[in-house]
């Protein structure tokens, strides 16, 4: 009944790019499509969730659920910000959603999320979700088409690669879920967290992306001669 | 209207109005160990009340148990407008499951000067539908301004509260039209037990919205006169009396009119006719018989 | 990584005695506290103008309870709602917006605008997340730059802003057409690219018929006729177009 959003949705960190500053840079890349059952019922949903300019939540699982609870989250950050002078850190905040998470355990909230964002510490990423989990680390991939994302994901990453690569790197993992996954595709995103906050650096069309991938048929590694 | 807590008190059953009670058991107690005497002695010195308080709360042990299903019930109610008025009809049997077992209950219910209601599904939960009515009327009464509640207010009134039964999964285990004159001109309303509501010029509840509505479908007019009206709403209660075994040949037409307010006929029944072909010999040009 | 328990809706099966384990045979009626009285609801945003649109025949299973029951309710002058689903929970929620929407003149002094109230609905949808409003919703109104403005929600309450959108039982039938006729870049993309409804007013308003005529062709529970509310900055105009009866 609710919208899954069965797309997976990536993130990816890497560490210091450029020699001029520990500069840290975090990045995330996603689809955007949202299904009910095999019906697609957005091909535009929006699954990076801006909660303030320093901090994004990713979607999968019930669409509603992750909208609400990620803006809850923005509310509750923000109350931080007041309450204490000072940002909140990823850390912080993805715990706040792990604790309202932990209070519906069980009721059937479904929802797979990543926090990203920079904080006093330089960047965070964790993995939160309805069952109330919470993981620190430096790639995640969620959703019905995360596996064939890690595939692309685990290849070419590399802690210290450069922000170019990383961009393109977690724009082609969502790629080639979509190539495989059904019910991923629509438009990738691809958001870079510095400490300056996020910024989207790509949205693209992955019809398009076939295309720059691909441009011609016999190019493309399933072609050949018919094994029957 | 004045502003008003639930129409019932829970210690006193549906329809009493009183206080509402959010803990029955402390009701009236004078002091500890009050209701060790039995009946209480209410604080302010005023004779015991009436129900036992104890009692309740040893009737209370058993759980609350929603209505999952309904007992004795009553079937179809038609509704049709016409030029000046409208008009509700049914039979008048409340059936204990496949028992006919009260011949004589009257489904349709005056309400107010402008208003009739028609009813059917579980009786009791109608009788509990009227309290509140009877309590909304007594309201009005009251207030002593002339003003009473219009058919479309009711309408919207019932709505709410079947939906609000639904949504504590308690429904009240009817469907219901309302027929009544709002503003001068006719209105005719249905609500059901999970609270879908709308009005037309012609509605009818459980089977005579399969076999009185195709009748009026294509017979019924706005503008018809209340001769037209009544033949009609006759021949659409015989055709559901022929084929709803829920039902039986003692019927009550209700009008609400411009002219003449709100009446309701005493029962009577109509002339049959069972010597039809396809009564006589049903499956005579039935495939595969001989 | 994440198992995919899909919310469900309580259905009949699981509510009431049927499901109870029994040693009764004989069935009793059992009830379930939804029903689908279907309908369909389109709406498209242009550069000017927003239209919604939504048939007027209200179902029950294979029965037409009537055939004139409206579908769009007015929030205020410039913002409209139209639902489809469950006419009790329809009615349920129109009351409680319309309420919101008197308390927030008192306090304010103008109507909500259509994005305050596109937040809202989603919120109050929300806030029913263990026992749904089952209502497919549309929330169409003109933003502060006079430009149309659609939101489509889910039972649950996601929703988000598009140029056109279609809910209720002709979705299947009619949002592809959409898909296919008003076709605009995605919101998502970078650099950003319009993604309204570029067609000129008239034409939208002969795609909407189109749509709900061929849709009537096609599914039982859209027929009767359909109220096209064309929305602009000089106010509403409001047609309604006989659609087949069978």
């Amino acid at each position: 009944m609710s919208r899954y959003a069965l797309a997976f949705v990536n993130i990816n960190m890497l560490g210091p790019a450029s020699s001029l500053c520990l500069l840290f840079k975090t990045w995330t890349a996603l689809s955007a499509r949202a299904s009910m059952g095999t019906y697609i019922s957005s091909q535009t949903v929006k699954k990076v969730i801006e909660i303030n300019p320093y901090l994004l939540g990713t979607m999968a699982g019930g669409a509603a659920d992750c909208q609400f609870w990620l803006r809850n989250l923005g509310m509750q950050c923000r109350l931080y910000e007041l309450k204490n002078g000072h940002r909140i850190t990823v850390k912080a905040a993805s715990k706040l959603l792990a604790n309202t998470l932990f209070g519906y355990k069980g009721m059937g909230l479904s929802m797979g999320t990543m926090i990203a964002g920079w904080d006093v510490g330089g960047p965070g990423l964790y993995y939160v979700d309805s069952d109330a989990q919470r993981t620190k680390g430096q790639i995640f991939s969620v959703g019905s088409g995360s596996l064939y994302a890690y595939g692309i994901l685990d290849d070419g990453y590399n802690f210290d690669m450069e922000v170019e690569d990383a961009i393109e790197l977690g724009q082609r993992s969502i790629y080639h879920a979509t190539y495989r996954d059904a019910v991923s595709g629509g438009t990738v995103s691809v958001y870079h967290v510095t400490k300056d906050g996020w910024k989207k650096v790509r949205g693209a069309d992955v019809g398009d992306l076939h295309y720059k991938y691909y441009p011609d048929a016999d190019q493309h590694p399933t072609y050949g001669a018919s094994p029957l | 209207m004045f502003a008003k807590g639930p129409s019932h008190s829970t210690a006193l059953g549906p329809g009493c109005a009183g206080p509402p009670l959010a803990n029955p058991q402390n009701f009236g107690q004078a002091g500890p160990g009050a209701h060790e005497h039995g009946s209480h002695q209410p604080s302010c010195g005023a004779a015991p009340f009436a129900v036992d308080a104890s009692m309740l709360r040893s009737a209370g042990s058993q759980p609350h148990k929603h209505t999952q299903s309904p007992y004795v019930t009553g079937s179809s109610v038609l509704g049709i407008t016409y030029a000046g008025g409208v008009m509700l009809a049914s039979d008048t049997l409340a059936s204990y499951g496949s028992t006919k077992r009260y011949k004589s209950v009257q489904r349709l219910v005056k309400v107010n000067e402008t208003t009739v209601l028609g009813a059917g599904g579980e009786i009791s939960d109608l009788q509990y539908i009227l309290n509140m009515l009877d309590d909304l009327s007594t309201e009005d009464y009251c207030a002593d301004d002339g003003q009473s509640l219009s058919s479309q207010e009711l309408y919207s009134y019932l709505s709410r509260v079947m939906y609000n039964r639904r949504n504590k999964m308690d429904p009240l285990w009817n469907s219901l039209l309302i027929a009544g004159l709002e503003s001068g001109k006719p209105f005719l309303g249905s609500v059901n037990m999970i609270g879908v509501a709308f009005s037309d010029d012609h509605l009818a509840t459980g089977f005579g919205s399969h076999l009185a509505r195709p009748l009026f479908r294509k017979k019924h007019r706005p503008d018809m006169s209340e001769e037209e009206a009544t033949a009609l709403i006759r021949e659409a209660l015989e055709v559901c009396y022929y084929r709803d075994k829920q039902s039986i040949n003692k019927f009550q037409i209700a009008k609400v009119t411009t002219a003449g307010g709100v009446s309701i006929s005493d029962a009577f029944a109509l002339p049959t006719k069972w010597e039809y072909q396809a009564f006589v010999d049903p499956t005579r040009d039935a495939v595969g018989v001989w | 990584m994440l198992a995919p328990p899909p919310f469900r809706l309580h259905t009949p099966a699981s509510v009431g005695p049927a499901n109870a384990s029994s040693d009764n045979t004989r069935s009793r009626p059992a009830w379930s506290p939804y029903d689908d009285n279907g309908g369909t609801c389109v709406a498209v945003a242009g550069s000017d103008y927003c239209i919604v649109a939504a048939s007027t025949r209200l179902s029950t299973g294979f029965s037409i309870l009537t055939r004139d029951c409206s579908k769009l309710f007015k929030i205020s002058e410039q913002v409209y709602i139209a639902s489809a689903g469950f006419q009790g929970d329809v009615r349920a929620l129109q009351k409680m917006l319309q309420t919101r929407n008197v308390m927030y003149e008192h306090i304010h002094r103008k109507p909500m605008s259509a994005s305050a109230l596109a937040q809202l609905l989603g919120n109050n949808l929300y806030y029913k997340r263990f026992f749904p409003y089952f209502t497919w919703n549309l929330c169409v109104g003109l933003d502060p730059e006079g430009k149309g403005s659609v939101y489509t929600y889910d039972p649950v309450g996601s929703f988000e802003r598009v140029g056109f959108s279609c809910q209720g039982s002709g979705k299947d039938l009619i949002q592809p057409v959409l898909d296919n006729q008003l076709k605009a870049a995605s919101p998502l993309v970078v650099p950003a690219k319009d993604w309204m409804s570029a067609l000129p007013l008239e034409q939208a308003q002969d795609l909407v018929r189109d749509a709900f005529v061929s849709a009537g062709e096609r599914d039982i529970y859209t027929g009767d006729s359909v109220e096209i509310l064309t929305i602009t900055k000089d106010g509403v105009n409001k047609e309604i177009l006989d659609l087949k009866k069978d």
